[in-house]
């Protein structure tokens, strides 16, 4: 019943955002007010509508109830409370609903917040919103209903497959369709604005902090996913250059320069037009992903659910979310256009770069991740990109970015100088001259890569500091905390990020110039020496698990001076229900760097094969990733602060310009 | 302001390339014409991974338990992997039993059981030299195995020469495999 009572609502959502998407936009065309409330009111139904038909999946997973197939299918009774409820989205019908869910929850926040925004404006942004929710539901509705039932009911589950079965990717999933999702957010935005042919300051302001949303949840989203596959794939690396993971890529680089592009168009109300282009870029690069992932037309390790009918679906949404907005950026686009004021070295500049090299660097990963499909087409050739390409051409256009990252921040809008160019530049010089001199004192041999690697951490992070100092020092006029107190938080938000890109780099420095492998057939008693360690394999243990059963090599970490630090297990699970067995890495992380061990076959007469890895500073990628995220909510909440403040009345209907001055006065200069 | 148009035109016509690309690629997965799982080998022209594994008891049995892949070093070998639970292993079995009169043929039981595997022995003739157990599949993976049946052909010292997934049939013998072989024997 309560299955039935979730399709229901589910359907229920679908006609109302149906609505959401048609009324207002008439409404906003004929500046009807009645039919622009809909909009907010649709909205938060949906959100309601669609909370509960979510529960009501979830319930079915709780409760194991298989007489639905989506639960039978992939879930198991013995199986943990949280892999249960983690099951509702291990799957492609329940991870389309939870995408569903996301998308609407953003359109309900909007609904309920951006009082300041002319509601003419906030009606066509939640008519698109609910263009995109609608065609989610039809999609789910009609191609994959998780809430179909099955006409004889099994005894227990087929399970959810064990991999999956991990608290990384329970919480991966959504973290990365927040962060897909959100730029839908940043899509709606952008076709509002072109429905109108109108740009200006507000809008960039409120389109930035679900930018800057979106992009956190899919940084974490992403560390997450690469996260798991280090810790679960058991083949020690933290990245593969693989489809899936490319697409996930692909849209948080358009994000990364959406972001950075908004601020010109906030500040200055320069690059409007490409602005509102890289909004459709963003998103439709997260629906590119979604179609590689769901239509299974690359392989992938991380391809679960893949089914080429589906991508039938996913490709017409794709035809018409994509199509649409670009024709209307070629009748709309010109309207946007500006003309530049400013000179190449500014900060506009600055950020101008920032976006061609983003972009390249999106266009690269897009090429290697769709040329192997291209080229198999036009010549029926299949070959596979791999990380040898991505680092030829990906890492050196990174690389350049760094180098921009460390002076963008301090040149002035327009005309570029400032008195904190020259000493950031100077330090930021020396900081990489230090770095490059303390790669060279650790041994001879090290190639460029690695040089340049490490210059551009000591430039980026001594520019940083020199920044923050400069800015924050005491001086007579003013003290530390009243300086930190004056200082707009996006700026607190933009060092705390780029912070964390320093944080990010030394970790993939680290591990791959310091990594150290061993792969041994060991028998009990073996010692096996890697790095500084000496590691004892004293045997195998069998484990029971809740729903598996498991082996697990018993390794004991030693120094140099023979202490016993750390006893590793790592396992080989076999999971009854499923039939399926999987490697358990053990790992030992730590700030300096983690020993990490996954147990092969072998038996106690041939000896088990072991592969010990002693990766340095491998966890400084994902906390670099966290740094990143935090950046980003420092900034969120220091605007929310900012606009709250503002108390615009809705006068949207008349002139976008009329509000504008309003709302830039009570703003207060700031920036 | 024709030339400024145009730019802006330009996103719009760069999708709808890359859309047509996308839908042709969708087209020919759905119509079978296109099977993204089928990759040729890395490993043809490379030495085939180090395998060892538990062998199945059968009727000819030694004491050593393990069977490795360099007892078979000499002369060309052919590697199946093959399981109980699939069909169109069923199905190439005769055409198996014709060609071991040329060949040695090491099998490879991918994630299957050992009573199962020397049950299915039994019913559908057994043309292997020996069987090795790959009980999780994972000399599978290392042979880069999408899905069984899957047959290498090795040459005397080991080297991967041809790759086939799929069911070996008569024809495949004749045309792909004996050629391949009698190139080997010259």
């Amino acid at each position: 019943m309560i299955a039935e009572f979730g399709h229901f609502a589910l359907i229920t959502a679908f006609i109302l955002s149906l609505a959401q998407s048609v009324l207002p936009l008439f409404g906003a065309a004929r500046r009807n007010i009645p039919m622009m409330l809909v909009a907010p009111a649709a909205a938060i139904s949906v959100t309601l509508a669609v909370i509960l038909s979510f529960s009501a999946l979830v319930w079915g997973f709780i409760t194991s109830d298989f007489s639905l197939a989506l639960v039978a299918n992939h879930s198991h009774s013995t199986k943990p409370m949280i892999y249960k409820i983690s099951g509702t989205w291990g799957n492609h019908e329940g991870s389309l609903l939870l995408w569903i869910l996301i998308l609407v929850i953003y359109g309900g926040l909007l609904a309920l917040g951006g009082r300041a925004m002319p509601i003419a404006l906030k009606a066509r942004i939640l008519a698109i919103q609910g263009m995109v929710s609608a065609s989610f539901m039809a999609f789910s509705l009609f191609t994959s209903n998780p809430f179909q039932r099955l006409s004889t009911i099994p005894l227990d589950g087929k399970g959810l497959n064990p991999i999956l079965q991990d608290p990384g990717l329970a919480i991966h999933p959504p973290m990365l369709y927040l962060g897909y999702v959100g730029l839908s957010m940043a899509f709606a935005f952008a076709v509002a604005a072109l429905i109108t042919g109108e740009v200006d300051r507000m809008w960039a302001k409120w389109l930035r902090p679900w930018v800057i949303a979106a992009w956190c949840a899919l940084t974490c989203g992403i560390a997450l996913g690469s996260w798991w596959a280090y810790y679960e794939l058991g083949w020690g690396g933290w990245w593969f250059w693989d489809p899936v993971e490319n697409a996930s890529l692909m849209p948080w680089l358009a994000a990364t320069a959406l972001l950075h592009s908004a601020i010109v168009v906030e500040k200055r109300g320069q690059l409007k037009s490409w602005t509102v282009l890289l909004a459709i870029m963003a998103f439709s690069l997260s629906l590119v992903g979604t179609f590689i992932v769901r239509s299974g037309l690359l392989t992938s390790v991380h391809s679960f659910a893949s089914d080429p009918a589906r991508g039938v679906f996913v490709l017409i949404i794709l035809l018409f979310a994509v199509g649409i907005p670009l024709a209307l950026y070629a009748w709309r686009g010109p309207q946007l256009f500006t003309t530049a004021d400013f000179t190449l070295t500014s900060r506009e500049g600055a950020l101008i770069a920032n976006n061609m090299l983003l972009i390249v660097a999106t266009a690269i990963v897009l090429l290697g991740t769709f040329y192997p499909l291209g080229l198999e087409m036009l010549t029926g050739a299949r070959i596979t990109v791999g990380p040898p390409y991505f680092d030829a051409t990906f890492n050196p256009v990174m690389a350049l970015l760094m180098m921009i990252m460390a002076i963008g921040p301090v040149m002035a809008w327009r005309h570029g100088r400032t008195t904190r160019l020259r000493p950031v530049m100077i330090c930021a010089i020396v900081g990489g001259a230090i770095a490059c001199l303390a790669l060279l004192s650790f041994e001879v041999g090290f190639g460029i890569g690695p040089l340049v690697a490490l210059g551009l951490i000591g430039w980026l992070s001594a520019s940083i500091g020199a920044d923050i100092w400069l800015q924050l020092r005491p001086t007579k006029s003013a003290d530390f905390s009243a300086k930190l107190k004056r200082l707009p938080r996006d700026v607190i938000g933009m060092w705390v990020a780029h912070f964390g890109i320093v944080i990010f780099m030394l970790g993939a420095v680290g591990d791959s110039l310091f990594n150290s492998e061993q792969v041994v057939r060991a028998t009990p008693g073996d010692v096996i020496k890697i790095a500084d360690r000496n590691v004892t394999f004293t045997g195998i243990q069998q484990v029971q698990g809740p729903n598996y059963q498991a082996i697990a090599a018993q390794l004991e970490y030693r120094d140099e001076a023979g202490n016993l630090f750390a006893v590793l297990t790592p396992e080989k699970r076999i999971y009854s229900a499923e039939q399926q067995t999987t490697t358990e890495a053990a790992i030992r992380p730590t700030m300096r760097g983690d020993d990490y061990a996954v147990l092969g076959d072998g038996d106690a007469q041939i000896g088990y094969a072991l592969r010990l890895y002693y990766k340095p500073l491998i966890s400084w990628i994902w906390g670099g990733a966290a740094f990143m995220a935090v950046g980003g909510l420092i900034a969120i909440f220091g605007r929310q602060r900012i606009i709250r403040h503002q108390n615009v009345a809705i006068t949207g209907l008349a002139a976008s310009d009329s509000h504008m001055t309003a709302a830039s006065l009570s703003k207060g200069g700031k920036g | 302001m024709s030339k400024l148009r145009l730019s802006f035109l330009l996103p719009l016509l760069a999708f709808a390339v890359l859309a047509l690309f996308g839908a042709i690629a969708l087209y020919s997965t759905l119509s079978g014409s296109r099977d993204p799982a089928q990759l040729p080998s890395v490993l043809v022209g490379k030495p085939a991974p180090q395998t060892t594994l538990q062998r199945l008891r059968q009727r000819d049995q030694n004491n050593d338990n393990s069977v490795t892949l360099t007892e078979f070093r000499g002369q060309p070998l052919l590697v199946n992997f093959f399981a109980s639970w699939c069909a169109p292993c069923r199905a190439e079995a005769p055409a198996l039993e014709m060609i071991s009169k040329d060949i040695t043929i090491f099998g490879i039981a991918y994630k299957d059981r050992s009573e199962d595997t020397a049950e299915f022995l039994q019913q559908f003739g057994n043309p292997f030299q020996a069987v090795g157990m790959d009980i999780d599949g994972r000399n599978g993976i290392r042979w880069g195995v999408y899905g069984v049946p899957e047959t290498y052909l090795l040459d005397r010292n080991g080297v991967v020469v041809l790759r086939h997934a799929g069911p070996i049939t008569r024809g495949i013998i004749e045309n792909t495999i004996m050629p391949a072989l009698e190139d080997l024997g010259s």
